[in-house]
C-alpha cells in the first residue's frame, strides 16, 4: 500500500493515449507492408499499450520491489520460451540437408 | 473522523484507525499489519498472473510459430475475421480497466459511493464486451469459420484461390482463434464475477481506506485480462493489409 497516489487525472491521460495507440493500430493494418511486417507494428504498439497498463493501471510504478521481482521474472520467463522456440523454428532451413550427417 | 475526508487524513489519523475494531476484525493473525497484509495479498495476485502469462503464452508462441510457418495462408484466414468489433472490443477493455483504476482509487479516498458505481461499470462494460463478443461469434458462424463444424473447404478454394493443401492450415488458424478468444472471454466472465462480488461487498461497507486489498487485487486481475486482449488484436485480427471492402457484417 504505497503513499505515493497517481492522480485520477493521471489515469485518465494514460487511458486517452491507451485509445489513441489503439486507433493507430488499426491505422496500420490499412498500409501496405511486405511479410510478417503488420504484426511486428502491431506487436510493438501492443508492447507499448501494456507497459502504460502495467506501469500505471496496475501501480507497477509506486510499488514494492518484491513486486517488480515477480513482474521481471515472469517476463524472463515468457522470453525463455518465446527465444528458444523461435530459435528452432526461424532457424530451420537455414543449414542444408545433409544425408550421411 | 469521517471516511468521505479519508484523503485529506495526516498519517497519525490513519494510524487511529489501524486500531479501531471495525479494522482490526479484518486483519487476519498472521500479519503484522494491514500494510503487510495488502502487501501479501497483492504479490500472490502478480504470482498468479506470471503463471497467467506462462498460460496464454504457449498460446501465443504457437501462434506466432504457425503465422511464420503458413504465413499466406493465415493472413487469408485473419481477413475474414471481424477486425471492427476486435478493435471497438479493445477499446471497451481499456475504458473498463480506467474504470476499475477509478474504482481503486475511490477505495484508497474512502468513497463508497464512488467506489459502488465505478465497480458497476467496470461490471456493465465488461458485459458490453461479451455481448460484442457474442455477435462476432454469430457473425463468423453465418460465414463458414467454424472448423470442425461450419467450415467450406470449397469455398476457400473457389473464392480466396487457396491451393488444397493450405486449407488445414487455414482451419489451424481458424483453432487458434477460438480457442484464444474462448478463453479470454471465460476470463472475462470470471473476471465480472468477481467485480460484481467487490461490488456487492462495497455496498456493504466492507471496505475503508486503510482495507481495500480485494478491491486492488481483483483490478489487477482485470488488467491482465485487458492485456491479454491488447495481444490478441494485432495478432489475430490484424496480421494482413486492410482494405476498404474489409467492412464485412
Amino acid at each position: 500500500m504505497s503513499e505515493r497516489l497517481i492522480t485520477p487525472r493521471s489515469y485518465i491521460i494514460v487511458c486517452v493515449i491507451l485509445v489513441l495507440l489503439t486507433f493507430l493500430t488499426l491505422s496500420v493494418s490499412f498500409v501496405h507492408l511486405p511479410g510478417v511486417w503488420h504484426i511486428v507494428a502491431g506487436l510493438i504498439i501492443g508492447l507499448c499499450k501494456a507497459s502504460l497498463v502495467v506501469l500505471f493501471f496496475m501501480h507497477a510504478l509506486v510499488s514494492s520491489r518484491l513486486t517488480w521481482i515477480v513482474i521481471a521474472v515472469s517476463g524472463f520467463w515468457l522470453g525463455l520460451l518465446l527465444v528458444l522456440t523461435l530459435c528452432d523454428y526461424l532457424t530451420r532451413g537455414l543449414v542444408p540437408f545433409m544425408p550421411g550427417h | 473522523m469521517s471516511l468521505d475526508q479519508a484523503s485529506t487524513w495526516t498519517p497519525a489519523e490513519r494510524d487511529e484507525l489501524q486500531h479501531t475494531s471495525l479494522v482490526r476484525h479484518r486483519l487476519e493473525e498472521q500479519f503484522r499489519d494491514l500494510e503487510q497484509q495488502h502487501e501479501v495479498a497483492s504479490l500472490g495476485m502478480w504470482i498468479f498472473l506470471a503463471t497467467e502469462v506462462m498460460f496464454f503464452g504457449t498460446l501465443f508462441v504457437g501462434l506466432g510459430v504457425y503465422t511464420y510457418m503458413h504465413h499466406e495462408a493465415f493472413v487469408k484466414a485473419s481477413e475474414k475475421l471481424n477486425w471492427l468489433i476486435g478493435g471497438t472490443n479493445t477499446v471497451v477493455l481499456l475504458i473498463s480497466s480506467l474504470m476499475i483504476v477509478l474504482a481503486v482509487h475511490s477505495a484508497r479516498v474512502g468513497n463508497q459511493r464512488h467506489l459502488v458505481m465505478f465497480l458497476a461499470l467496470t461490471a456493465l462494460l465488461g458485459v458490453c464486451f461479451l455481448c460484442l463478443k457474442g455477435v462476432e461469434y454469430y457473425i463468423d458462424w453465418r460465414e463458414n469459420l467454424i472448423p470442425g463444424w461450419k467450415f467450406d473447404a470449397e469455398e476457400w478454394i473457389q473464392r480466396d484461390h487457396l491451393r488444397p493443401e493450405q486449407v488445414p492450415q487455414v482451419q489451424l488458424f481458424l483453432l487458434f482463434y477460438w480457442t484464444m478468444t474462448g478463453l479470454h472471454a471465460l476470463h472475462v466472465i470470471l473476471g465480472i464475477g468477481a467485480v460484481l462480488a467487490m461490488a456487492l461487498l462495497a455496498r456493504r461497507g466492507r471496505f475503508s481506506p486503510v482495507y481495500y486489498s480485494p478491491v486492488d487485487v481483483t483490478a489487477l486481475y482485470w488488467h491482465f485480462v485487458d492485456i491479454v486482449w491488447i495481444f490478441l488484436l494485432p495478432m489475430l485480427y490484424l496480421t494482413g493489409t486492410h482494405t476498404g471492402a474489409d467492412f464485412h457484417f
